[in-house]
C-alpha cells in the first residue's frame, strides 16, 4: 500500500471516531456504574465487568417516558401517513404537469425552507386557539405537515421523474384510465420513493422539537423530544438514566437510517437540496 | 357513439391532437395536486400572511383573535430595530451560522474527498459519518452537554491530560464559550449532510478528466483546482446555501442546551423570535423580526442560487 493510502485511512478513521463518540459516550455513560463515569478522569474504555443495564429499566420504571415514546411513535405515524399520500399524489402532478399551479407549489417549497419554525408557530399558535386544536394531536400532526408535505412532494416528484411516461402511455392506448395506468403501473414502480420518502418523513418528525413544545401543553400527550428536554432543566441531571433514555430514543432512528442508507442517501439530498 | 371511437383512435395516433383527451388530464392532473394544495394554502400561505399582517398590527391585545382590530403602522419595526437585543441576536446569529456552516464545509470537503479515494472500508465509514444527520438536535444537545460538562465531562477530562485546562471550564454556562459551545454540537449534525452532497458531486466527474490532466502533467493541487473545484463547486454552493439557511432558522439545539443564555449569549434571531412571542406575548415585535429574517434569507438564497447555477457547465 502507498503512503498516501495509509494516510487517507487513517485520516478518514480519525473522523470516524470523533463523530461516533457522542455516542459510544452516551451508552458508555448508560452502561457503566455511575463512579466510573461521574469523574474527574473516567476510563475512556469500558469495564466489561462493571457493565450493567439498570439504567435501561429505571426509564421504563419512570412513567413518562413510554408515554412520550408512544406519542412520538402516534404523531409520527400520522404525520407521516397524510403527508405520504398527500405529496404521492402531488409529487405524480408535479412530475407529469409543468403548469402555473404546480409551479406555485414548486415556489412555495422553496419559500418553506425559509421560514423559522419559530416563526411560523405564531400563526398556527392563533390559529389553533380559534380553532380549538391547540393541544391536540391533529394540531401537531398538521403543524409537522407544514415541512413534510413540501419536502416530501418534491422528493417524490424525483421519483415519479424516473419513471418513464411511455410506460403509463402503453397502458392507456391499451385501455387504461390514467388513474388506472397510476394505480396499477406507476404506484407500483414508485414503492422504493415511497419507502424512502416515508423513512425520511418519519425521521423528521421524530426529531420534532418546537412545534410539539408549543402547540403540546398536557403532560400525558407529550412527545419524546420535549420530554428529554425537560429532563435537562433539573436541578440534578441523573446522567446515567438521561442517557439510557437517549440512547432508547434514537435507536429505532439509527437502526432504520444504517439499514435503509442506500435507498436515503439519494433521497437525503435531493429532500435537503430540493427546490433550489 | 362515433366520435368517441374516433376520439380513441386520434389519441392511438398521438394524444396531443386530442383536447379533450388533454383537458381530462390536466384536470387529473390538478385533482390529484388539491391536497397538498391545500395544505400549503391553509398551513403555509395563509399563515405567511397572518405573519406579515400581525407584523404590521400596532399594540397589544390580550386576546389574539381580535389582534385584527389594531391600528397598522410600522411601530413593531422600528421598536424592534432600536432594540439592542435585537443587534446582539443578529451578530450571534452571523457568528453562528458562519462559524457552524465554515467548520461543516471544512470537515464535509475533507471527508467527501477522502471517501472518494474508494479504500477499502469507505462504504462502512460513509455510512458511520452520517449518522449524526439522523439524530434529533435536542438528543444532539444532551449528549453535547453532558460530554462538554464542566465538572464531569469526557472533553474536559481530555483537556486536563493534554495539560490544555487545569480545573474546570463550564463550556455551555460561560458567556465567553457559549456560543462556540452550542457551533460543536451544530458542526457535528450539519457536517453530514455537505460530505454527501460533495461526494456525490465528486463521483459524477468524469475519470477521463483526471486522465487527460495527467496526461499533461498536472501536479495533485493543480488538479484540484483544474478538475475537482469546477465539477463541485455548483453542488457545494447548493449545500453551503442550504446549511446556512437551517442553521440560521433553526432553534432546537440552542434551545435545548442554554436556552439563549447565558445573558443573552447565544440568542439568536430564531430564538429571539420564539422569546418575544412565548415567553413576552410579543406577536408584532416577533413577526416583524421574522419578516426580516424571511426577507434575508430569500436574498442570500437567490444571491447563492444564482452563483451555483452559473457554475453549472
Amino acid at each position: 500500500m502507498k503512503i498516501g493510502t495509509v494516510l487517507s485511512w487513517v485520516a478518514l478513521l480519525g473522523f470516524a471516531l470523533v463523530t461516533l463518540f457522542p455516542f459510544y459516550w452516551m451508552v458508555m455513560t448508560a452502561i457503566m456504574p455511575t463512579d466510573a463515569i461521574l469523574s474527574r478522569s473516567p476510563s475512556l474504555l469500558p469495564d466489561l465487568s462493571r457493565i450493567r443495564f439498570d439504567a435501561f429499566g429505571g426509564i421504563f420504571a419512570r412513567s413518562e417516558f413510554p408515554t412520550w415514546m408512544m406519542n412520538s411513535l402516534i404523531i409520527g405515524v400520522l404525520t407521516t401517513f397524510f403527508s405520504i399520500v398527500v405529496s404521492t399524489l402531488a409529487g405524480y402532478s408535479l412530475s407529469r404537469h409543468a403548469g402555473v399551479v404546480q409551479q406555485s407549489l414548486g415556489a412555495t417549497l422553496l419559500i418553506s425552507k425559509l421560514i423559522p419554525a419559530s416563526l411560523i408557530l405564531i400563526p398556527l399558535f392563533i390559529l389553533y386557539n380559534l380553532l380549538g386544536i391547540f393541544d391536540t394531536y391533529l394540531g401537531l400532526v398538521l403543524a409537522n405537515m407544514t415541512i413534510s408535505v413540501p419536502l416530501a412532494s418534491w422528493l417524490m416528484k424525483g421519483f415519479f421523474d424516473r419513471i418513464p411516461r411511455e410506460l403509463e402511455q402503453a397502458a392507456m392506448i391499451d385501455g387504461a384510465s390514467q388513474m388506472q395506468a397510476l394505480r396499477l403501473i406507476v404506484l407500483p414502480l414508485a414503492k422504493p420513493g415511497i419507502a424512502a420518502a416515508t423513512v425520511y418523513v418519519m425521521l423528521n418528525s421524530w426529531s420534532e422539537f418546537i412545534f410539539a413544545r408549543t402547540l403540546i401543553a398536557s403532560p400525558e400527550r407529550q412527545v419524546l423530544t420535549v420530554g428529554m428536554q425537560s429532563f435537562v432543566g433539573e436541578q440534578m441531571v441523573d446522567w446515567q438514566l438521561l442517557m439510557a433514555a437517549g440512547t432508547v430514543s434514537i435507536l429505532p432512528a439509527i437502526l432504520l437510517f444504517v439499514f435503509l442508507e442506500p435507498f436515503l442517501v439519494n433521497g437525503m439530498t435531493k429532500g435537503a437540496l430540493a427546490g433550489t | 357513439m362515433a366520435m368517441t371511437s374516433m376520439t380513441a383512435s386520434k389519441v392511438r395516433q398521438g394524444g396531443w391532437l386530442d383536447l379533450g383527451f388533454e383537458r381530462r388530464r390536466t384536470l387529473l392532473s390538478l385533482a390529484l395536486l388539491m391536497p397538498a394544495a391545500a395544505t400549503v394554502l391553509v398551513l403555509i400561505v395563509y399563515p405567511l400572511y397572518q405573519v406579515f399582517e400581525i407584523s404590521l398590527r400596532e399594540g397589544k391585545v390580550m386576546n389574539f383573535a381580535r389582534i385584527g382590530t389594531l391600528p397598522l403602522g410600522f411601530g413593531n419595526y422600528a421598536r424592534v430595530l432600536s432594540d439592542p437585543q435585537f443587534w446582539r441576536s443578529t451578530s450571534t446569529s452571523a457568528i453562528y451560522v458562519a462559524g457552524s456552516v465554515g467548520a461543516a464545509l471544512a470537515i464535509g470537503l475533507a471527508t467527501a474527498l477522502l471517501l472518494n479515494r474508494r479504500l477499502p472500508g469507505t462504504r462502512i465509514f460513509r455510512t458511520l459519518i452520517l449518522i449524526p444527520w439522523a439524530v434529533p438536535g435536542v438528543i444532539v444537545s444532551i449528549m453535547f452537554l453532558w460530554i462538554m460538562d464542566g465538572s464531569f465531562g469526557v472533553f474536559n477530562a481530555m483537556l486536563r491530560d493534554l495539560g490544555l485546562l487545569t480545573g474546570d471550564h463550564a463550556w455551555f454556562v460561560d458567556s465567553r464559550t457559549a456560543l462556540i459551545a452550542v457551533i460543536i454540537p451544530t458542526i457535528w449534525k450539519t457536517y453530514p449532510l455537505i460530505t454527501l452532497t460533495i461526494l456525490a458531486a465528486l463521483q459524477s466527474i468524469p475519470t477521463e478528466l483526471y486522465d487527460a490532466a495527467e496526461v499533461d502533467g498536472a501536479k495533485a493541487v493543480q488538479k484540484f483546482f483544474h478538475v475537482t473545484w469546477p465539477g463541485i463547486q455548483g453542488a457545494t454552493a447548493l449545500v453551503v446555501m442550504v446549511s446556512c439557511l437551517g442553521v440560521f432558522r433553526d432553534v432546537d439545539i440552542i434551545f435545548a442546551t442554554t436556552g439563549g443564555g447565558p445573558a443573552h449569549a447565544t440568542e439568536t434571531l430564531a430564538l429571539y423570535v420564539y422569546k418575544e412571542a412565548f415567553q413576552y406575548f410579543r406577536m408584532g415585535a416577533a413577526t416583524a423580526v421574522g419578516t426580516m429574517m424571511i426577507a434575508f434569507a430569500l436574498l442570500l438564497s437567490i444571491l447563492l442560487g444564482a452563483v451555483a447555477r452559473r457554475s453549472k457547465y
